[in-house]
């Protein structure tokens, strides 16, 4: 057996790839490698009982030469300093391939909350600020909720940050809810974020959209504002799938004449299960959980979780269809990605298409730091000109340099990272 | 009415009111400090009570000019009056008056004994005007002599007046003063000993009656009282007055309260009699706290064991809290026939217990005041005695005698009978005062089983509870009220309780089942009547989601409405749990898992259609949720990704966003504090870990019931043998140990710590998730446990545990975590948190092993190198058997199984080989209790019929005309583990021809909607269809798909089942098939 898993490495290896194709010089590669800064903080807490105990907890920042670092805060029993570097590796990357002026940071404590009362998450929240509260701030470092993290973690941290600045500043963490700094639209985001780049796409493709059908897993956040915004744009959804709390098992709700999501939502229960005997009333065929991905479809969105396209299912895939758009997070298997690359399928990677999320909340950010909140509509239209600009950069760049889109959003993300590192003189 | 016609209680009982009538003149007369006039207005109002007919007696006092009387006293013919002297000289009158004639007795209507009371009440008053006469002196003596003398004074006045009109009564007091000072060894006390035992003894009391006629035993008597002086002289001596004064009292009112102990020794006297004499008690203005000890116990211990329970261990306890007054509360709400001797059953006498426990507290008194308990009447237990014997349905008791199947059929017809019979006029009666108490109020009907009492048989969910909305006229009412009862009679004789009674060996226990009617805790909500919450609670927590929590912090299951989805699980819904103890430590902590576990239904009475209901919490908010009392503490808004206390919230409009977390309830309410101090006053008083129900309107939280915790079947400590084989063990835990009955294990699937770390990339790591997620699927439900490093279901993170959703693992019968130390490091565990829940509901165990603490055992070695019967089960798996090991335990061991003894009470588990239970059919979720020690088993061997079953389908097959080339049975029925409502698997290898494909399935969906008719006959559990046909075609067995892979199977193949033509041929017999 060879070593075990190791998530940073995994990161830098897939940097090296994309610094490879860039043909980055060696200072570039040293720097860009490791984070520029960590911290590796320890938050002792009064517990409950009395007693005090002390946590262990991180904050690392990749990289902020494109502007300050952004990046959620964890809270995990088994948090190590690889994964947090690895992620914030992967944060600059993000925002790079957006083209917003953020830079990639992560942070994370060791602590499982199940085992914490209220009070005691409170203690660690504002103990960690108190730690870094020098390093952080509107424009060095700008975390937000991530893993077992919420916006009341984050409002705790947001006073503590002000009791010690001695001033407001909403603009240090993001993920508030609105009317506490948050900013409108964050809901519709990430699910029309996807859809703004399957519409760029088709475009390119020269196809127009009222006459293409697509097949959505899942029925969250994502799935549900992804449906509506693709049925207004003309196209229709055939299909989308839910996980049946009951049975223990997903089924794929089908309408050829076409999903309705608000019809969906009314039989809906609060975590995304749509109710089978209600939706056969409303003319939906229901089948096997896995039947999205055969659907005779030319878009294929797999919005629910990682690994549901393997080397298996991407067999099933109907030759009609034309994109995969990643709505989740890594849903496509390095094996199935050969597939869909042999296949000529145009795939839009999961960091560019549900990128809407990290764009939010850079909105949200700014917005919060010029004290003036815009309308919903503002919020979505610049959302769109953001992915779409994003959207256009990556494809030309596939493109020109021939490559598969995933590894274009990365040489992309990279490049960008890597030029301002330079403008700076960094390297 | 003196002479032979009066009875010897109507005697007593006017001795007693004499009594009692002196005793409150005394006391009045002792208040030193107040004035004469306010006395005397006293004196008159007392003392009819001491007359025979006290509503038509008033009384009149004359003293010098003054005179004392009632309003509206108008002086009559019947008149019974004495003088008042003081020094010798008459200074008033007292006069005692009948209102009406009654016929004539002693002295006209007066009786000689009220005559002798009227003459001591005049001595008495004249002593009390001496007294104030003499005050002065006094006053003076007192500086002299100081305080203690006057008391003497008083005490003595006490002895004095008894002697005078209760002599017996005074030797008695005499007697026990004797002992007394014998135990306090006063040596003077010791010598007079030998005259007092001389000849007379006995009780005071009934004996005067005959005095006259024996002159010996006046004369003994009279020497007796020269004695008596003597003591109290000698007791003047040695004791302090207060405590002579104290004693005396206690002693003349222990003899008070002869009448009540007579009625409850006798055991002639029916439950009225005892309800009489119990008013008689409280009409003597007796409280049992004033009698000494032996007799306050003796009557209390009687008491509970004519009404509550013969239980020794229950009255032993009991008898400390629950006072005899308390009694004259349940009285008043009891509904018995006629001379009843029943009691009012388990559940009664819990609740009743609990209650006067919550109210004797001293150390939660401030906690536990507003505790309440709904209004409740009891039947009592011969009430369904008397229903049978007024329908004439005698036969119907031996019933129970019949095969179950039988019983089965019949308890329908039985339940048609019962509903159509009559109660007694008695009870009907009974029961209509009870719904004039009640009013239009919900009320639930509650079986109070007498069995119930005994420990180890729970009956818990065997009898029916019926809830009834008690609405519109009262014939409707009661009608209603008597259809449920004879309901709940009639599930006496229901297959379930016949069977747990046969298997428990109480099936010739005579069963009688008192009946609680009680409230329903609640409010009316739009069209709905629902408690705002409801719940079960207990003393030992053995759910814990975090190392935190200790056992004894208490686990609540917390539901909106009734608290029927707190007590059942209900498997598409979760109650909030809460750890008491610990509060803030909560099951779901993110959004995301708060959201989902959240209480989505709600129970309620529907006042439109007077039925019992269960609709979706949104639904009831959106309808009334403004106006459910304290929904502000049952909902959190859901919005933005978080979840936060509504503020301003329009409840009807935002139902949709509204989550049921009881967060308001935690932090804002008494709830916990209170929840907790009720635990912990109960487990300390009762001895024992307690099981509570309640129940709250919103505003006041209620008891509903109280049992001991080790009742119910799952918080069963599982009894580890003393001395195991080394050899036999694979895993043992002293940890974080809960309770709880595994089923015998056949399958091991155990993921390998060292192989686990070692996987070096994501998707092989992934994988490993996969491959357990398929072993799900393949191997027999419940008989597998799951064992791997670190956190089940980790998502972030996956090589700190192997990812599976829950769906992946939701067969396993128990879920094990291994931390194995790394350095000086022992990772945490996740307790199972990602699915915390649906492990709970499901019945899943958590167990969390450290194999490198001390003490503890790990046989690594069975786990690693047993055969592994992965490939074979998963052949695409293959390639992680280096990781992935599946043992097949009766297969590698010679037939023997793995049994996980869990205990809690020990805090150890222990994981070892043994033969598997003979019946092999020790199903978590079948509700089986413990076992039962003796009783005939009315059920079948599941298993045996399962695989006669399979057998007959394959013999009498058609084999041409279906095409078929093979069956072989897999499953649970074959591996001897079927329980009774296990399918049947069958995999079924025929030609390729959809027609006779398509008549074969007909063929064989005909035999399983007969054979699960059948099956529901023999054990009461419902499958849709008890054969589980797996087709196979000729390219499915050639190519070997996982059913195929069964059949050809090296390791735990399929069973072989002979068809009727020559095809096929029988597998060998695995030794643990025959």
């Amino acid at each position: 057996m060879s070593s075990p898993f190791n998530p940073f490495e995994m990161a830098q290896a897939q940097f090296d790839k994309a610094a490879d194709v860039l043909g980055l010089d060696t200072a570039s590669r040293e720097l860009l490698r490791f984070p520029l800064r960590e911290y590796h903080i320890a938050i002792p807490v009064r517990m409950d009982d009395g007693s005090v105990k002390v946590f262990r907890g991180f904050r690392i920042q990749h990289n902020d030469s494109r502007g300050p670092c952004k990046g959620g805060i964890r809270f995990h029993p088994h948090e190590t300093a690889d994964t947090v570097r690895a992620l914030a590796m992967w944060m600059t990357w993000k925002c790079a391939v957006v083209d917003i002026p953020l830079g990639g940071g992560k942070g994370g404590v060791i602590c499982d909350p199940h085992h914490l009362s209220a009070r005691e998450q409170e203690g660690i929240c504002r103990g960690w600020i108190r730690q870094v509260a020098k390093n952080v701030g509107p424009v060095n470092d700008v975390p937000a909720p991530d893993v077992m993290t919420t916006p009341q973690h984050m409002l705790w941290m947001l006073d503590e940050f002000e009791v010690i600045n001695g001033g407001k500043y909403p603009g240090f963490i993001t993920g508030k809810p609105v009317g506490s700094g948050g900013s409108l639209g964050r809901t519709e985001a990430t699910g029309y974020g996807v859809v703004f780049t399957i519409r760029e796409a088709l475009k390119q493709m020269k196809i127009d959209i009222a006459t293409t059908k697509a097949a959505v897993q899942g029925f969250g956040n994502v799935s549900q504002y992804a449906i509506k915004l693709f049925t207004q744009l003309g196209g229709k959804v055939v299909c989308c799938s839910s996980w049946d709390q009951a049975d223990q098992t997903s089924y794929t709700f089908r309408k050829l004449s076409g999903v309705d999501a608000d019809e969906l939502l009314g039989i809906t229960d609060r975590f995304g299960g749509i109710d089978k005997d209600k939706a056969k009333g409303l003319g939906y065929e229901v089948l096997p959980g896995g039947a999205w991905i055969e659907q005779d479809v030319e878009i294929l969105i797999p919005a629910a979780l990682e690994n549901q396209v393997t080397g298996e299912t991407a067999l099933k895939i109907k030759p009609s269809v034309k994109i995969v758009a990643e709505g989740a997070n890594g849903p496509t298997t390095p094996e199935a990605d050969k597939i869909l690359q042999e296949r000529g399928i145009y795939c839009i990677p999961d960091f560019l298409a549900n990128a809407g999320g990290v764009t939010c909340s850079y909105f949200e950010q700014v917005q919060c730091n010029m004290n003036f909140f815009w309308e919903k509509d503002e919020v979505l239209q610049k959302l769109d000109t953001k992915m779409t600009s994003a959207f256009h950069a990556v494809h030309e760049l596939a493109q020109k340099r021939n490559l598969y889109m995933r590894d274009a959003a990365y040489v992309i993300a990279v490049s960008r990272v890597a030029k301002a590192c330079k403008d700076r003189g960094w390297a | 009415m003196p002479g032979s016609g009066r009875t010897l209680l109507e005697e007593l009982q006017e001795r007693a009111k004499e009594l009692h009538c002196l005793y409150r003149v005394h006391a009045i007369c002792s208040r030193a400090e107040a004035p004469l006039d306010e006395l005397f207005r006293e004196v008159v109002g007392v003392l009819p009570v001491g007359w025979e007919h006290p509503g038509q007696t008033f009384a009149r006092l004359v003293v010098g000019t003054a005179i004392y009387e009632s309003p509206e006293a108008e002086p009559t013919p019947w008149v019974q009056s004495a003088p008042i002297r003081v020094r010798g000289e008459e200074v008033g009158r007292l006069e005692v008056y009948y209102r009406e004639p009654f016929p004539p007795a002693d002295e006209g209507p007066f009786l000689k004994e009220e005559r002798r009371l009227l003459d001591t009440l005049a001595e008495l008053l004249g002593q009390l005007l001496l007294q104030r006469d003499l005050a002065s002196t006094l006053h003076r003596a007192e500086k002299r002599i100081g305080p203690a003398q006057t008391e003497h004074g008083d005490w003595w006045v006490i002895v004095d007046f008894l002697r005078q009109i209760d002599r017996p009564g005074y030797v008695t007091i005499a007697r026990r003063m004797l002992n007394f000072l014998c135990w306090s060894g006063v040596e003077e006390a010791l010598r007079l000993l030998p005259r007092f035992t001389g000849s007379w003894s006995g009780p005071a009391g009934p004996e005067e009656a005959t005095d006259e006629n024996r002159p010996m035993a006046r004369r003994n008597l009279d020497a007796l009282l020269k004695v008596a002086e003597e003591v109290f002289v000698i007791a003047a001596a040695h004791v302090a007055p207060g405590e002579i004064r104290t004693s005396i009292q206690r002693w003349i009112k222990d003899s008070r309260s002869g009448f009540l102990i007579e009625a409850l020794e006798n055991q002639g006297t029916s439950l009225t009699d005892i309800a009489q004499a119990l008013t008689r008690f409280q009409h003597a203005a007796l409280n049992d706290r004033d009698l000494s000890r032996s007799i306050q116990f003796d009557l209390r211990a009687a008491l509970v064991r004519r009404f509550l329970t013969d239980q020794v261990q229950f009255v032993g306890v009991a008898k400390n809290y629950i006072e005899v007054s308390d009694f004259l509360e349940l009285t008043r709400r009891i509904i018995c026939p006629p001379s009843s001797h029943g009691k009012v059953g388990g559940k009664s006498s819990g609740l009743f217990l609990a209650v006067q426990i919550v109210r004797k507290s001293e150390e939660y008194a401030e906690t536990l005041k507003d505790i309440r308990i709904p209004k409740t009447w009891y039947v009592t237990s011969d009430g369904v005695v008397n229903f049978i014997a007024y329908n004439n349905l005698e036969d119907i008791v031996d019933r129970k005698y019949l095969e179950i199947d039988q019983v089965r059929r019949e308890y329908p017809h039985i339940v048609q009978v019962f509903k159509n019979s009559q109660f007694s006029p008695e009870i009907v009666k009974g029961l209509s005062v009870a719904l004039d108490d009640f009013e239009e109020r919900p009320i639930i009907v509650r079986s109070s089983s007498l069995l119930e009492d005994r420990a180890g048989a729970s009956f818990s969910g065997k009898y029916k509870s019926l809830f009834l909305a008690n609405q519109g006229p009262k014939r409707d009412r009661l009608a209603a009220l008597m259809d449920a009862i004879a309901e709940v009679y009639a599930s006496i004789f229901g297959p379930d309780p016949i069977e747990y009674r046969a298997e428990r060996g109480l099936l010739d226990v005579h069963e009688e089942m008192g009946i609680m009617i009680q409230e329903v805790v609640g409010s009316r909500v739009g069209r709905y009547f629902l408690p705002t919450f409801a719940g079960v609670a207990f003393s030992n927590n053995e759910f814990r989601w975090s190392p935190r929590i200790r056992r004894d912090d208490g686990l609540i299951r917390l539901v909106p409405g009734l608290g029927t989805r707190a007590v059942d699980r209900v498997g598409d819904d979760y109650p909030i749990l809460l750890a008491p103890g610990q509060p803030g430590l909560r099951a779901n902590v993110t959004a995301d898992a708060v959201v989902r576990y959240a209480p989505r239904k709600v129970d309620v009475i529907n006042l439109e259609t007077h039925r019992f209901d269960t609709i979706e919490v949104e639904a009831l908010l959106r309808e009334a949720g403004g106006s459910l009392p304290g929904v502000e503490n049952m909902v959190s808004v859901h919005e933005d990704g978080g979840i936060h206390r509504p503020m301003m919230v329009d409840y009807e409009a935002q139902a949709k966003d509204l989550v049921v977390t009881f967060e308001g309830l935690v932090t804002s309410t008494p709830f916990v504090p209170r929840m907790r101090a009720l635990l912990r006053l109960l487990q300390e008083k009762l001895g024992g870990p307690v099981d509570l129900e309640f129940a709250s309107d919103g505003k006041d939280l209620y008891l509903l019931q109280c049992r001991p915790q080790s009742f119910g079947d799952e918080s069963q400590a599982v009894r580890i043998p003393a001395e195991i084989p080394p050899e036999n063990v694979v895993f043992s835990a002293n940890r974080f140990v809960s309770n709880g009955r595994v089923p015998d294990i056949t399958h091991i699937v155990y993921v390998d710590p060292e192989g686990y770390a070692a996987i070096p990339d994501l998707d092989t790591l992934r994988d490993v998730g996969h491959a357990v997620g398929r072993l799900n699927k393949l191997l027999p439900r419940r008989q597998f446990i799951l064992m791997g490093p670190g956190r089940w279901g980790s998502r972030g993170d996956i090589k700190l545990g192997v990812s599976v959703t829950y769906s992946e693992i939701n067969n396993s019968a128990v879920l094990v975590e291994i931390a194995r130390r790394r350095g000086n490091y022992v990772p945490d565990l996740s307790f199972g948190t990602h699915f915390f829940q649906d492990l709970v509901e499901a019945h899943i165990r958590y167990l969390p092993l450290f194999p490198d603490d001390p003490g503890v055992s790990f046989n690594e070695r069975f786990l690693l190198e047993s055969p592994n019967v992965l490939a074979t089960l998963a052949p695409d798996f293959a390639h992680l058997a280096r990781t992935v090991k599946v043992i097949d335990v009766p297969a590698t061991t010679g037939g023997l199984v793995l049994r996980v003894l869990m205990n809690a009470d020990l805090d150890r588990a222990v994981a070892m080989l043994a033969p598997p239970h003979p019946h092999g059919e020790r199903h978590i979720e079948g509700r089986r209790g413990p076992d039962g020690g003796g009783g005939t088993s009315v059920s079948d061997d599941p298993r045996r019929w399962r695989i006669h079953v399979a057998e007959r389908i394959a013999a009498e097959a058609d084999v041409d005309r279906f095409g078929l080339k093979g069956m072989w049975l897999v499953g649970s029925s074959k591996d001897g583990t079927a329980g009774p409502a296990s399918d049947v698997d069958l995999i079924v290898h025929s030609e390729d021809d959809p027609a006779k494909r398509e008549a074969l399935s007909t063929w064989l969906d005909g035999w399983s909607l007969c054979l699960s008719e059948l099956n529901y006959l023999r054990t009461g559990m419902r499958t849709k269809r008890i054969l589980d046909v797996h087709f196979l075609s000729d390219s499915d067995f050639s190519r070997g798909t996982s059913w195929a892979a069964k059949v050809k199977a090296v390791k735990d193949p399929a069973r072989s089942l002979p068809l009727r033509a020559k095809m096929g041929s029988p597998a060998p017999r695995k030794g643990r098939d025959a």
